[in-house]
């Protein structure tokens, strides 16, 4: 291993060494687990699952942990009655607001120790895909476990979960959430992600253990700084007639990295991923959707939309294994993206393996402008270029938001999306 | 209202308005029939400003201004419009949104306040009646799914609703039944008046028997070879277009 390669990884030991003595309750799992992060170390140039996002930055960037203690950032209004805030990875009770709903219980990773709760599954380290290395650098290093369970036949309210870091202060932090939803419960869980401009890294985890007839929904929206670099491992594990629903809304950080992973365990476990990506200025987002049928009957749909800007760059790869034995299964896959500009890149490669024979599956990919008809049609109307490119930028993103059915979620994303467009549309030459 | 001086236009090399001549006043109808790629759909293109004509001579002035200097939505505002031949779709722009923005384009562009959804909802339901649409087409995308009719029905009601000064048809009666004809001719019945001008171009002189034409002009091959009253329009019905050409070879 060259000296450029070990440099990082001696500053990331140098900082788990800082932090290691005041987890003695989970030293072991922490320790193996940097051991899985130092072994994998940051991907290499032929890393396949990294061909079109360079990590080197990063690698030469030496932030240090968060300290917890440090100046709370100011948060935006909550999307749900009830908000937990983490803070670099840290639960704060003080900038957490409403009380949380019924049929929910939060622990923190000691209060869940204590109880006899499994620390494989707490700091547990996914196994294979690009991520790995970093769910396993987050087992090391976080600070907490935000451990949510949702009651068997709970309906609960929606929550959110903040995710920020110290005001205007560089570093990293580590945050890890886990969700047991039990037997036929449902419910409807916020991840946001916001910050400002200061230059730092956010690695999350997100573990989401989906129950027998339980159904989780969750609202994901990315909106941190230009100079976040984001990495996130979100995974869910789907049990008997079991269902995740995941809207995702990519509208920061400057690099961004998300391993969404869907596994399909028992028959007739079901998936919704869909989501939206916005890569202007120059920010860089690279999502991979992963789902794998491992049961009859399962059903899985894909459905992202991408927008690329400026100098902006995205990566969609969408994944669909049907195993050996998951008879009768679905698989839809579907990713659109569309190029506002000629400097702006968007890659995608929709995947499909099938290890079964009676199966229904279904991908496609394409990569356009808008409309030239389109856009001369709406100026032959009154309309500007700017409110025409708008209009026809915000119907295309629409397909995609018409599916959220929450709408504090879907005004935040929709005010989000149109300030930015906004932004970029009247700042074009 | 409208003065057109020896127009020449091409798509890449091909040339395909010649030398168009034409003068339209506040409150006449013109029809311009021709036969197909005699040059009517350019026509009607290049006034309302698409890209991809290059106009490499001539004049066009619209009320006093330069019309082909100026942008697309610019000529839109200052009361020009035209009804496609071929509307487009465009799923996710809602019909009530793009009926309101380029409504309040244009008003705003005349100094008048922009409507409130109250009255912009009263004043299109109105319009709506006229042209005979559900309005439940109002919350549809854009011509998105609708038939040929319809989208020939909301042309004209998207012209109603903005009232210009100077309409352009083009080939607005194509692909329509005699009823949907009778209606669309009814809405651009409803707009004529002394301070309008309306251009149709029409392949076949059907719509001339619901809309009367006061001008008659023959378009081939990127000219006007013949303009008369709208008894030209039943003569070419009867006699097709040769005897133009060969008349005006001869002339």
């Amino acid at each position: 291993m060259s000296a450029a390669v070990a440099e990082p990884i001696a500053h990331y030991r140098a900082a788990f060494d800082a932090v290691r003595a005041g987890h003695a309750a989970t030293a072991a799992q922490r320790a193996a687990a940097f051991e899985r992060f130092a072994a994998l170390g940051f991907p290499g140039a032929r890393d396949e699952s990294w061909k079109y996002t360079s990590l080197r930055r990063l690698e030469a960037r030496r932030f240090p942990v968060r300290d917890e203690a440090a100046s709370p950032p100011t948060l935006p209004a909550a999307l749900a009655g009830h908000r937990i805030a983490a803070i670099d990875g840290a639960h704060r009770a003080d900038l957490s607001t409403g009380t949380l709903p019924d049929g929910l219980r939060l622990r923190k990773l000691a209060e869940a120790q204590a109880d006899g709760e499994s620390l494989g599954a707490l700091l547990r380290v996914p196994q294979g895909g690009g991520t790995e290395r970093f769910g396993a650098l987050n087992a090391a290093l976080c600070p907490d476990v935000l451990l949510l369970d949702v009651a068997a036949g709970a309906a609960a309210e929606p929550l959110e979960f903040v995710f920020a870091s110290a005001a205007a202060e560089p570093g990293m932090s580590h945050p890890r959430l886990v969700i047991r939803a039990a037997r036929g419960s449902t419910s409807r869980i916020v991840l946001r992600y916001v910050g400002d401009d200061a230059e730092r890294l956010v690695n999350s985890v997100v573990d989401v253990e989906v129950g027998p007839d339980a159904a989780v929904h969750l609202y994901r929206l990315l909106d941190t700084g230009s100079r976040t670099f984001h990495i996130e491992r979100l995974e869910a594990t789907v049990a008997q007639r079991g269902a995740v629903v995941v809207h995702d809304a990519q509208l920061g950080a400057g690099l961004a990295r998300l391993d969404l992973n869907a596994r399909l365990v028992a028959p007739e476990a079901a998936a919704e991923l869909t989501g939206l990506f916005l890569a202007d200025g120059s920010r860089h987002l690279d999502t991979h959707v992963r789902v794998d049928h491992l049961a009859v009957g399962t059903r899985s749909l894909q459905d992202y939309r991408g927008i690329a800007a400026g100098r902006g760059r995205a990566v969609f790869n969408g994944k669909s294994v049907v195993h050996e034995g998951a008879q009768q299964s679905q698989a839809r896959q579907t990713s659109r993206n569309l190029l506002l500009t000629p400097g702006a890149e968007i890659d995608t490669k929709p995947e499909l393996e099938i290890y079964a024979d009676d199966v229904q599956c279904s991908h496609g990919a394409t990569t356009g402008q808008l409309d030239a008809a389109a856009l001369f049609y709406l100026r032959s109307r009154g309309l500007t270029e700017i409110e025409a490119r708008s209009a026809l930028t915000r119907a295309f993103a629409g397909a995609v938001m018409s599916r959220i059915d929450n709408a504090a979620f879907a005004a935040a994303v929709r005010d989000a999306l149109d300030a930015r467009l906004a932004q970029l549309l009247e700042s074009r030459p | 209202m409208l003065s057109i001086r020896d127009l020449h236009a091409q798509i890449g090399a091909r040339k395909i308005l010649k030398g168009i001549n034409l003068e339209v006043g506040a409150g006449e109808v013109h029809a311009i029939m021709g036969p197909n790629g005699s040059g009517k759909s350019t026509l009607t293109s290049v006034l309302a400003g698409r890209e991809g004509y290059e106009v490499t001579a001539g004049k066009v002035e619209y009320l006093g201004q330069d019309l082909l200097a100026m942008e697309p939505e610019d000529r839109a505002r200052a009361g020009v419009f035209l009804a496609f031949q071929y509307p487009v779709e465009i799923p996710g722009v809602n019909n009530a949104y793009l009926l309101k923005a380029a409504l309040n384009a244009v008003r705003r562009q005349r100094g008048l306040p922009e409507l409130d959804a109250f009255e912009f909802l009263a004043m299109v339901r109105e319009k709506m009646q006229l042209m005979q649409m559900d309005e439940s087409f109002l919350n549809r995308g854009v011509n998105e799914g609708f038939s040929g009719g319809e989208k020939k029905r909301n042309e004209i009601l998207q012209m109603a609703v903005l009232e210009p000064k100077l309409a352009l048809l083009d080939e607005t009666d194509s692909g329509l039944d005699i009823d949907a004809l009778r209606v669309v001719a009814n809405g651009v019945n409803s707009l004529r008046g002394a301070d309008r001008a309306i251009v149709l171009v029409t392949h076949y002189q059907r719509l001339l028997d619901y809309i009367e034409p006061d001008v008659v002009h023959v378009l081939s091959d990127g000219r006007i070879l013949k303009s008369g009253d709208k008894s030209l329009a039943l003569e070419l019905e009867r006699r097709g277009y040769d005897w133009v050409r060969q008349e005006a070879r001869v002339a």
